[in-house]
């Protein structure tokens, strides 16, 4: 069990994580796992939930960090359980359950509700974008990706989808973009909250 | 150019210098131009980390089956209300706490004086077995296909209550786990919460968290209310290795360490891993759970009496209105009579290696 990750700073972790450093998430995301399962499962979860409440967990952790301004005040083992509390209690709210909350008290607790908030707000936002993806359609939602996220050049995307040039397939994109604004911004897209 | 493709164009950083500098004024004064832009951009951040956010997702999936296999993928079937009546019931384990740090310091206070040599803890630090275990198991391990799971902090054996999924363990083991699981031949490793302790008996009671997985339980003996006597047959079972290892001897004293009375002294020998297990008398009934041993003195061990677990586990399962933890003192051991072999086969599956998770050093 010596590996060398186990010995990472919480400032390694941080670099890391800014970095997209796939091992050393992957050690974090081990070294901290227990933790948060004892906390799910203490306090009416079990396992299954505990996965996704700490994959949650994480990746608030890794949209926070990815932020030029992210300073770390505790120690991560602080703010990962801390993070992992707030969420918590917030799903176990939606169920309407009441009752006392466990847990050990040599956990220490620090203030998260901005950097929750910030998760829960961009979290909001890509189920938003998720849904209006789905409105807009193929092949619409594919040149948009395409373009966007994927970095294709027009005339790759005017290739793929069978457009005769560059600029037809700048004009479909534009089009589809108009649309997917719409659906986005203007739209009030029914969430299930 | 659309203002969409200028837009596009700045934030690819494919203007040139002169371009972008008018571009940028424009932001500065133009407030419609600067609002069209931002609402641009915010859409197309959106998109990004949208795909982002799915790709860490599907990440984070594979590290969790990497790291930790999908143990128990079983579908929750259980009625949703069952977990939520089992925590949070702190005052009555305080109070039966209290009742028994004031009987043990008693007995404590008046008995000092005969202390001599420490007690062990028996529970099993895996670290230090392990290059052993390596050795033994390292042939086999390489052409093992089955999941790996990351090695345990330590651990120890527990033994089944009663049918409704509650395990008795030690609490010197569970203090401070993240997570403890057990398992045996016949129970793949099960996750278990902790329901209640006791610091002074060293009693930790855990439940399964899945009740699923012990639906078909028949646990053959209970614990016994029955004061043993000094020279009965006694034996164990526990988990001072992988497999299940038999042990037999005679109780030897109906005190335990520092003559202190919730305890009795066994002459049986015991490892390290020993910690949690039952210990049962000739009937196959549970007159105790084994605590620790003598560190200068050998072959002698101790248990916590099955007596002193029933009154506290009983006043908290009254307190807080468990009656599935409720222990009926009067019942028999399912097998009795029974060959000694006989016994075993039918206590094994009851009998579990527990694995403690533990961030803490």
């Amino acid at each position: 069990m010596a590996k060398s990750s186990t010995h990472l700073t919480d400032d390694q972790f941080i670099s890391g994580l800014k970095a997209n450093n796939n091992e050393i998430l992957n050690a974090l995301y081990k070294k901290y796992y227990h933790l948060v399962l004892k906390l799910v499962v203490n306090n009416s979860g079990n396992s299954d939930l505990a996965q996704d409440l700490y994959q949650e967990t994480i990746i608030a952790v890794y949209e926070n960090v990815q932020k030029p301004q992210f300073q770390l005040n505790c120690q991560l083992q602080t703010y990962i359980y801390s993070i992992a509390k707030r969420l918590w209690l917030k799903q176990l709210k939606k169920n309407g359950n009441t009752y006392l909350f466990k847990e050990e008290e040599e956990n220490d607790l620090v203030d998260v509700t901005e950097d929750v908030g910030f998760h829960l707000e961009k979290e909001n936002n890509i189920l938003k974008m998720n849904t209006s993806l789905g409105l807009l359609g193929e092949p619409c939602k594919t040149l948009i990706q395409d373009f966007y996220v994927n970095k294709k050049s027009m005339d790759e995307i005017a290739e793929k989808f069978g457009y005769t040039n560059a600029d037809n397939a700048k004009t479909q994109k534009y089009k589809c973009l108009q649309r997917l604004k719409k659906y986005f911004f203007e739209k009030e897209i029914e969430l299930n909250e | 150019m659309r203002p969409v493709d200028l837009f596009d164009a700045y934030l690819k950083n494919e203007l040139a210098n002169e371009q972008r500098n008018a571009f940028e004024e424009r932001l500065n004064n133009d407030l419609t131009f600067k609002t069209a832009f931002e609402q641009h951009k915010s859409l197309i951040d959106t998109l990004q980390s949208s795909e982002q956010n799915a790709q860490l997702k599907a990440n984070l999936k594979a590290i969790h089956a990497s790291e930790f296999g999908n143990d128990g993928k079983i579908i929750a079937l259980h009625p949703k209300g069952n977990f939520f009546q089992h925590y949070g019931k702190t005052i009555a384990v305080a109070a039966c706490t209290a009742l028994v740090v004031m009987l043990v310091s008693f007995s404590w206070i008046n008995q000092q004086k005969a202390t001599n040599g420490e007690i062990t803890e028996l529970k099993r630090d895996v670290e230090v077995l392990k290059q052993t275990n390596d050795v033994i198991v390292g042939e086999i391990v390489k052409t093992n296909t089955k999941l790996n799971y990351a090695p345990a902090s330590f651990e120890g054996s527990a033994f089944a209550l009663n049918n409704n999924g509650y395990v008795i363990t030690s609490y010197h083991m569970v203090k401070g786990a993240d997570s403890v699981l057990i398992e045996n031949d016949k129970l793949n490793r099960t996750l278990t919460t902790v329901v209640y302790t006791d610091a002074n008996l060293d009693l930790a009671v855990l439940r399964v968290a899945d009740i699923i997985k012990v639906k078909d339980w028949q646990v053959p003996f209970t614990l016994s209310n029955k004061s043993a006597e000094i020279g009965e047959k006694v034996f164990t079972l526990g988990y001072p290795r992988k497999d299940m290892v038999y042990g037999e001897g005679s109780l030897s004293s109906l005190t335990g360490f520092t003559n202190d009375t919730t305890m009795y002294q066994i002459s049986i020998p015991i490892n390290p891993g020993n910690s949690g297990g039952p210990l049962l008398d000739e009937q196959a009934n549970v007159i105790g759970v084994i605590r620790g041993k003598n560190k200068v003195a050998e072959g002698t061990g101790f248990a916590v009496k099955a007596t002193q677990l029933i009154s506290c586990i009983n006043t908290f399962a009254k307190n807080t209105n468990q009656t599935d933890l409720v222990i009926n003192p009067g019942k028999k051991s399912n097998i009795k009579g029974l060959k000694r072999t006989e016994q075993i086969k039918k206590a094994n599956p009851y009998v579990f290696n527990v694995l403690i998770y533990s961030s803490a050093k």
